[in-house]
């Protein structure tokens, strides 16, 4: 019979003084938990490990093989013998969690991470029905908001693959912020509580990750929780919380790129930390060494047309990245200072006649306050 | 010895353990605590794949009565009808519950909760949340439970019931993760600690600790244990590893065939064909393998054929399926037929207890699949134990409540708790004869075997003999980790002593029902015997160690007994 060595952590606080690595030989075959039962049931006892359904669905069962986050009862040992050539199989307990035993980690922490997030369904009377009788009604299509979110199996791979749960502490962790999502896309519930788990999700560091996108990876179930977080801070930013530095920045990247195609280097300092004499400086800096600087970059040829993708594609996404139109007349009223002409004037002098989209850009001009 | 003190304890984290928790956290100032082996989302409730039965106000030409009609039919006439009355008209109710509290269910296009036929039920009445139904509902109650702050014991151990006979007093449970025996004082105890099917190690459906720790308890203690001979085999496990196919893929459309591509089920159900209950369809399945007309090299297991649907109403309605198939058989069901054979997958039997939940004890109440209500008598149908799940532990928490608020305060003495320290020192001591996964794969060979799909005295008798050597021979089995902390060891090894108490208790029984009904499938008996036997089993445990068997009536109010036909 085929087999292959795994190199198991094993560490017993109460006896051990350091955690070490002990080497037993198992059959390939079936998935790696079945070769974990196998070293229970035929070599050594005293291995603790957690697993209970052994078919994917309780989420007890994930550990590291050689570094990479694995699901044991969704691990073919054939595959990992394969993957990795017959080399050792190092079986290591999950990252940033305190180890019990073995390969049992302490997952309280992370769980108390995320009741702050407010996990649940807060339901608006409005739309569920107090009456236990009278059922509430939900259309399929409104459950493709939350269709992947609601998959996750509390098995916390992410939390263990996560950069941004290494360097801060307080950190909630990636499915707790998708756990969270869940209910901010859900009709039912309530719009205080929408406001609120947004409130707790910028205290619990919803701008610390680092989309790393390694929690989308690792997860067994497909859940998403980089792109929760996406949307969580686009969320945020709708609702009116912009005076994180990451909702800043990214309030100046949509602004300025819509406003003049281009990020302002220039401003930045001021508008995402305030730093007022950061312009100044940079000006100088930059005029010292000869590279040339403008306060506002000069727009773009074809900028309204530009513009209009830009606004449609926001509109479609509704990832709700609202521009700040008063933000973007600030700008525009830079650039028309600076080029002494209206912004549409200054554009539109770089455009041929008679464009094909002129509805749309005339709508624009009266957003914008042009003329 | 470390005391802690509540008013109710709820055993199990599962979806009866966490309903009741639920309610009774709404409905109470009282102090409950839930105390778990495992954290509440890893229960095996969600596993349950295929979706939980109700009439809803929606279900055109549905009744509550026919859903009871058809529970008691499907019960081969076993069932408590006052019980299966209360279950059945609860239905709505607890799913409009759950479904106001979170749980995504199916939506038709018009909005409702959507409903699929299911084994066993006259109308389309199971409702369902894509292949993942107990996942969510579990994931849902604890969103909820976490809401309401209930107090969690997160992975400890049952060990004891502690009451004076007629009262409950307490219970006394392991600490996992750091170790120690703890006495625990509380008025009012929820058994929701679910099924034993492990009994059946190597060839169940059930997740690895689903080994009657609940039960076992009660049994310990005294109780009894009612209707234990009925064991449910699913028809369809994956042939390699008894994970489980779920009924929704018949449900939606699939066949069983036999090596010669036949369609066998007409012969069988001619009306019903792969949707007749489960244990006709086991049966068909066993007689069709037994008989030589299995697929296979060795003819072991039958087809299960989903290619007809399609890949994309596989992957829309059944997407766990394909991928259990994938993962643990080897074969896409998209391409091709899924190998199956009966598995070992619901414990009618259980804890004996009327139709609110309580146990001969005072206090002492039990609810889901560790309980023997009885709602599912002979033969559960597909999709009722999620309802009977729910309904019981909400039922049980408001009898709880109930009961707790005016109990006195208990006293319970440390002698079982001292009892169990002891105990589990002599497991860490004993001489190690036996190894606790030999033993524990042998007892599931003699009971697959002498107890499995079909039935025969001789055979039982011998199987019967076979179980009480092993129950002998586990008093060598030694625990080698002799440390405090997550001893998974000694779990394993307590769990296998559960395992081994409850096995006589369905032996027992199996062997003096002379007759066949439900899964109970008697080769010597073919027939159902009402004259004799339309009643519950009933056994006890006796100081002495030997099980005694006694008989008790069952409550038939308003459908008299008739063949069952499909
Ligand atoms: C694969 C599969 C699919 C199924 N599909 C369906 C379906 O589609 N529809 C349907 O209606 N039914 C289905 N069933 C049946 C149904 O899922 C179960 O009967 C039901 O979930 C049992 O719920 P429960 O709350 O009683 O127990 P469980 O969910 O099993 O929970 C038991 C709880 O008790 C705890 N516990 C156990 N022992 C101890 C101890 N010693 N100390 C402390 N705590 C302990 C456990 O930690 C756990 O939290 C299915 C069953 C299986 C196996
Ligand atoms: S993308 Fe963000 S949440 Fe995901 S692992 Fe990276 S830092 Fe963590
Ligand atoms: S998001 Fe995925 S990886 Fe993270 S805990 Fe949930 S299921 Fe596990
Ligand atoms: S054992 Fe449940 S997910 Fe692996």
């Amino acid at each position: 019979m085929e087999t292959a060595v795994l190199q198991v952590f094993r560490y017993d606080p109460e006896k051990d003084q350091a955690p070490y690595y002990k080497e037993y030989e198992v059959p390939v075959e079936g998935t790696l938990l079945n070769a974990l039962l196998y070293i229970k049931d035929n070599l050594d006892p005293t291995l603790a490990f957690r697993a209970f359904c052994r078919s994917e669905v309780c989420g007890s069962c994930s550990m590291k093989v050689n570094g990479k986050t694995k699901l044991a009862c969704k691990t073919p040992m054939k595959e990992l013998v394969e993957t990795w050539k017959g080399k050792p199989l190092r079986i290591e307990p999950l990252n940033h969690m305190k180890v019990i035993k073995d390969l049992v980690v302490d997952i309280d922490k992370p769980i108390e991470k995320m009741k702050t997030l407010i996990p649940w369904l807060v339901p608006d009377p409005r739309v569920v029905p107090t009456d236990p009788m009278h059922e509430s009604i939900i259309y399929p299509e409104e459950m493709e908001a939350y269709k992947d979110q609601i998959h996750c199996m509390l098995c916390f791979s992410c939390y263990s693959a996560c950069e941004a749960v290494a360097d801060n502490e307080r950190y909630r962790g990636p499915f707790a912020f998708s756990k969270a999502y869940r209910f901010q896309v859900d009709r039912r519930d309530i719009e205080t509580a929408k406001e609120k788990r947004i409130r707790y999700a910028i205290s619990g560091g919803l701008w610390s990750c680092v989309q790393c996108q390694k929690c989308l990876y690792v997860c067994p179930k497909g859940v998403k929780p980089a792109e929760d977080i996406q949307n969580l801070r686009g969320q945020a930013v709708k609702k009116g919380f912009t005076d994180k530095p990451g909702a800043k920045k990214l309030k100046h990247f949509v602004d300025w790129i819509y406003a003049t195609g281009q990020i302002n280097r220039l401003y930045l300092p001021e508008e995402v930390y305030g730093n007022k004499e950061a312009r100044e400086k940079l000006t100088k800096a930059y005029t010292e060494m000869g590279v040339e600087v403008w306060e506002v970059p000069k727009p773009t040829k074809g900028l309204m047309k530009f513009r209009d993708i830009y606004l449609e594609i926001l509109s479609k996404e509704d990832k709700a990245l609202d521009l700040d139109y008063s933000h973007v007349r600030k700008i525009d009223k830079m650039v028309s200072d600076i080029f002494k002409a209206d912004i549409c004037t200054i554009v539109d002098k770089a455009h041929e006649e008679g464009r094909s989209s002129r509805g749309l850009i005339s709508k624009l001009k009266g957003l914008l306050g042009g003329q | 010895m470390v005391e802690l003190d509540y008013d109710i304890v709820i055993v199990g984290g599962g979806g009866a353990g966490l309903y009741a928790a639920l309610w009774a956290a709404e409905n109470t100032i009282l102090k409950v605590a839930v105390m778990t082996k495992v954290y509440p989302t890893r229960s095996h409730t969600g596993a349950a794949e295929g979706g939980i039965n109700a009439v809803l106000t929606h279900s055109v030409g549905d009744s509550p009565e026919a859903h009871a009609y058809d529970t008691v039919k499907g019960s081969d006439f076993l069932a408590d009808q006052d019980a299966v009355d209360i279950m059945c008209k609860m239905g709505a109710a607890v799913i409009y519950d759950i479904a106001h509290r979170g749980v995504p269910f199916s939506r038709r296009p018009d909005g409702r909760i959507a409903q699929r036929p299911f084994g066993g039920a006259s109308f389309p009445r199971t409702c369902y949340a894509a292949d993942k139904t107990g996942f969510y509902i579990l994931q849902t109650l604890y969103e909820q439970c976490l809401k309401n702050n209930v107090t969690f014991l997160n992975e400890w151990f049952l060990l004891s019931i502690i009451h004076n006979g007629e009262r409950v007093e307490g219970i006394t449970a392991w600490d996992i993760r750091n170790g120690g025996v703890h006495l625990i004082k509380t008025k009012a105890v929820i058994l929701a600690t679910g099924g034993h099917a492990r009994v059946y190690w190597n060839r169940t459906s059930n997740a690895l600790g689903n080994t009657g720790d609940g039960t076992a308890a009660a049994l310990r203690a005294g109780l009894p244990l009612k209707d234990m001979e009925f064991i449910q085999f699913h028809p369809t496990g994956l042939a390699k590893t008894g994970i489980l196919v779920t009924e929704g893929a018949r449900g939606e459309g699939g066949y069983l065939r036999n090596k010669d591509g036949e369609r066998f089920m007409k012969r069988y159900a001619p009306e019903k064909m792969e949707l007749a209950p489960r244990d006709i369809v086991a049966r068909a399945i066993q007689t069709e393998i037994d008989e030589g007309r299995g697929c296979g090299p060795n003819g072991d297991y039958i087809c299960l054929d989903l290619t007809h649907l399609g890949e994309e109403k596989i992957n829309e309605r059944l997407p766990q399926t394909r991928e259990h198939a994938i993962l643990y058989e080897g074969v896409d069901p998209v391409k091709e037929p899924i190998p199956i054979a009966p598995t070992a997958h619901y414990s009618m039997g259980g804890i004996d207890a009327d139709k609110l939940g309580r146990t001969p004890i005072k206090g002492l109440y039990a609810a889901g699949e560790c309980a023997c209500i009885s709602v599912h008598g002979a033969n559960r149908l597909g999709g009722n134990s999620l309802l009977d799940v729910l309904v019981y532990g909400r039922l049980t928490a408001l009898e709880a409540v109930k009961y707790a608020d005016e109990a006195p305060e208990t006293n319970p003495s440390v002698a079982k708790a001292k009892d169990d320290e002891k105990r589990i020192l002599e497991l860490m001591e004993a001489d190690g004869k036996e190894k606790v996964a030999d033993l524990r794969k042998e007892l599931g060979n003699v009971m697959m075997k002498h107890f499995g799909v079909f039935r025969e005295e001789k055979s039982m008798r011998e199987g019967l003999e076979k179980v009480m050597e092993i129950k002998e021979r586990a008093k060598h089995v030694k625990v080698y980790d002799t440390s405090k902390k997550f001893n998974t060891d000694l779990i394993t090894a307590l769990e296998f002593l559960n395992l081994v108490d409850l096995a006589p208790a369905i032996a027992v029984p199996a062997i003096e029902r002379k007759e066949s009904r439900g899964a109970h499938a008697r080769k010597d008996y073919p027939k159902r015997d009402d004259k004799n036997f339309l009643k519950h089993s009933v056994v006890k445990l006796k100081e002495d160690g030997t099980y005694e068997l006694s008989w008790k009536p069952v409550t038939i109010t308003k459908f008299p007994p008739e063949e069952r036909k499909y």
